[in-house]
């Protein structure tokens, strides 16, 4: 009996989650610091209507694709190294690409190469550079210290932030104001252009996690089993890492980097739905893009002078999860 | 078959196997000292380690046979169930035996999900199936394995310590799968439990290992007929302890 009321609680929980997720998707556009009114935004010409399907619209997109790219990324993550822990972000993956970005600022490359923004380009390559530079350390690993490798990604971090200081100082005020306001990771986008590119990339990361789900089932059991079942894990783990990276790479060179999402939403999930990884793969894309949805309103509804930075906001519930997900791992 | 033609083999840089060449015609059980290498011939005929010479199975070199060929043709049963996945079922487990069998990014066929049903009421875990592996005891995750290596349907099944972690009922349950597995498989069993050894009545290889500072030697000796092997003076003078009268006892 006690048992069929918990299951009752959280088929309850989840429906809720689900309603409240997709009515925040739906009335997000309308919160922010200009009230709508609905009847100007369905007049073409206004204002109202501009400010709505060119701003408002394209965010909320945005922050779907990304809260879909960094959770889906953090579940491959945590799969393939079987850590609750890992996520491109506490790896260091985020933070190359900052460096990257800031490096692209700090040049001045403002102009666009092939109709992609330099920063863009360099940050890309920030991240891609530290998952192969990660991936070489960590050949000089043990098979299973996937902890080292957590290490080892926080020193890159520690180093990267320290670079970064130093194009801090050397760079002008101008530059290191854009400079800040990139690191705190923001979701403002203008026009369509960066939403529907993040969407493809989503797209593409959930297709490839998706066709490779019964591989992962099998790694999240071991390396060793999986190579017993006939999968080449190491070639499997490249792909993947690298079609992530992509995704990571592009997302944090457009928004900066956004952290703690890819450990919070799995986690989650999982919590919700405990079953094996394959059956969680498509509920962590839609949770992931709802739960940036929901804090991106969080900072538009709030009345402060100018908007907070996203980046802000989940690092602020991320880091105290982090402590808790580091503590009750121990405890076991 | 399995030919093993100059096997040598590291682990942790030191040569655990060197030179070794061996034709195993038949079900082999292996025997040996703690760090005589016993796991480590297993694991490079699996292709879980680099080694050098060659190995045969049924002719075909393994070095190019594709991994799900190779998993086609063995499974390994390893000593303890290691599981990053907590929620992973019994049932979801076993079927991952097909694996090997499976179309490439399609689910698990209908006939997949059937050969699975019966590997489940054949070892007569059926009642456990949406349990999670977690949740099971020593012994039922040690049937879990086996139903998983069944699922995968292999000519050679390899067996690594299968009664390490057991209380004696469970090892009984066991070793008596594996002598009923004779059957349809070719068996290789790598243990220290001479019970186990001597019930499931193989061929015997006894790899040997003595170290003095001076040098370390290896060497194997093989027993075609296990009566042989399984003598208490036999056994005293490889293992260096007095037996007396080694009884099998899981009938």
């Amino acid at each position: 009996m006690e048992l069929n009321l918990t299951i009752w609680y959280l088929t309850m929980i989840k429906i809720g989650i689900w309603l409240v997720g997709i009515s925040i998707l739906i009335f997000s556009p309308f919160i922010g610091a200009v009230n709508l009114n609905i009847s100007e935004i369905l007049n073409a010409n206004s204002l109202t209507s501009q400010i709505f399907f060119d701003l408002r619209v394209p965010r909320v997109l945005f922050a779907f694709f990304a809260g879909t790219i960094l959770s889906l990324s953090g579940l491959l993550f945590q799969t393939l190294f079987r850590n609750a822990l890992m996520t491109p972000y506490t790896l260091g993956i985020s933070s190359g690409a900052v460096l990257g970005a800031g490096i692209a600022i700090k040049l001045g490359l403002s102009s666009l190469f092939f109709g992609v923004a330099a920063i863009s380009i360099f940050g890309f390559f920030g991240a891609i550079l530290t998952v192969f530079l990660l991936i070489y350390l960590s050949q000089f690993l043990k098979n299973s210290q996937h902890e080292s490798l957590l290490l080892l990604g926080i020193a890159l971090s520690l180093f990267y932030t320290s670079a970064l200081m130093i194009i801090f100082y050397l760079g002008s005020a101008m530059q290191n104001d854009m400079l800040i306001r990139f690191t705190m990771g923001s979701l403002s986008v203008i026009g369509w252009q960066s939403p529907i590119l993040l969407g493809v990339i989503a797209f593409i990361l959930l297709f490839f996690i998706y066709i490779y789900r019964f591989e992962l089932q099998l790694l999240s059991i071991s390396d060793e089993s999986a190579t017993l079942k006939g999968i080449n894990t190491k070639g499997v783990t490249l792909l993947l890492l690298i079609v992530s990276s992509l995704g990571i790479g592009t997302l944090v060179s457009i928004s900066g980097p956004i952290g703690f999402v890819g450990l919070i939403v799995p986690h989650m999930v999982t919590k919700l739905y405990p079953s094996t990884v394959n059956h969680r793969i498509i509920k962590t894309a839609f949770f992931g893009g709802f739960f940036l949805v929901f804090c991106d309103t969080i900072t538009r509804g709030l009345s402060t002078q100018s908007e907070l930075p996203i980046g802000i906001i989940t690092a602020l519930i991320g880091g105290p999860f982090f402590i808790y997900l580091i503590i009750s791992r121990s405890k076991r | 078959m399995i030919e093993l033609k100059d096997f040598s083999c590291k682990f942790d840089e030191k040569i655990v196997l060197q030179d070794i060449s061996l034709k195993i015609k038949n079900h082999l059980t292996i025997l040996g000292a703690n760090g005589s290498g016993k796991s480590t011939l297993a694991k490079a005929v699996c292709g879980l380690i680099t080694f050098n010479g060659k190995i045969f199975i049924e002719s075909k070199n393994i070095s190019e046979l594709s991994l799900i060929e190779r998993a086609k043709t063995i499974s390994y049963i390893p000593a303890k169930l290691a599981v990053y996945d907590s929620f992973i079922t019994l049932y979801e487990f076993v079927l991952l035996g097909r694996f090997p069998h499976k179309k490439s990014f399609l689910d698990y066929s209908k006939r997949d999900e059937n050969i699975t049903k019966q590997t489940l009421e054949f070892l007569k875990i059926n009642h456990l199936k949406n349990h999670t592996l977690s949740s099971l005891s020593s012994g039922e995750q040690q049937l879990a394995l086996i139903a998983q290596a069944l699922t995968q349907q292999s000519k050679i099944i390899i067996f690594d310590e299968p009664t390490a972690n057991l209380d004696p009922h469970n090892s009984k349950i066991i070793a008596q799968h594996i002598k009923g597995l004779k059957e349809y498989h070719q068996i290789i069993l790598i243990t220290h439990d001479l019970h186990l050894a001597s019930y499931v009545d193989n061929s015997v290889a006894f790899l040997k290992y003595t170290s003095s500072f001076r040098a370390t030697t290896r060497n194997l000796s093989y027993y075609e007929d296990p009566t042989k092997f399984f003598k208490d003076s036999t056994l005293q003078k490889l293992y260096g302890v007095k037996f007396n009268n080694l009884v099998p006892n899981y009938d």
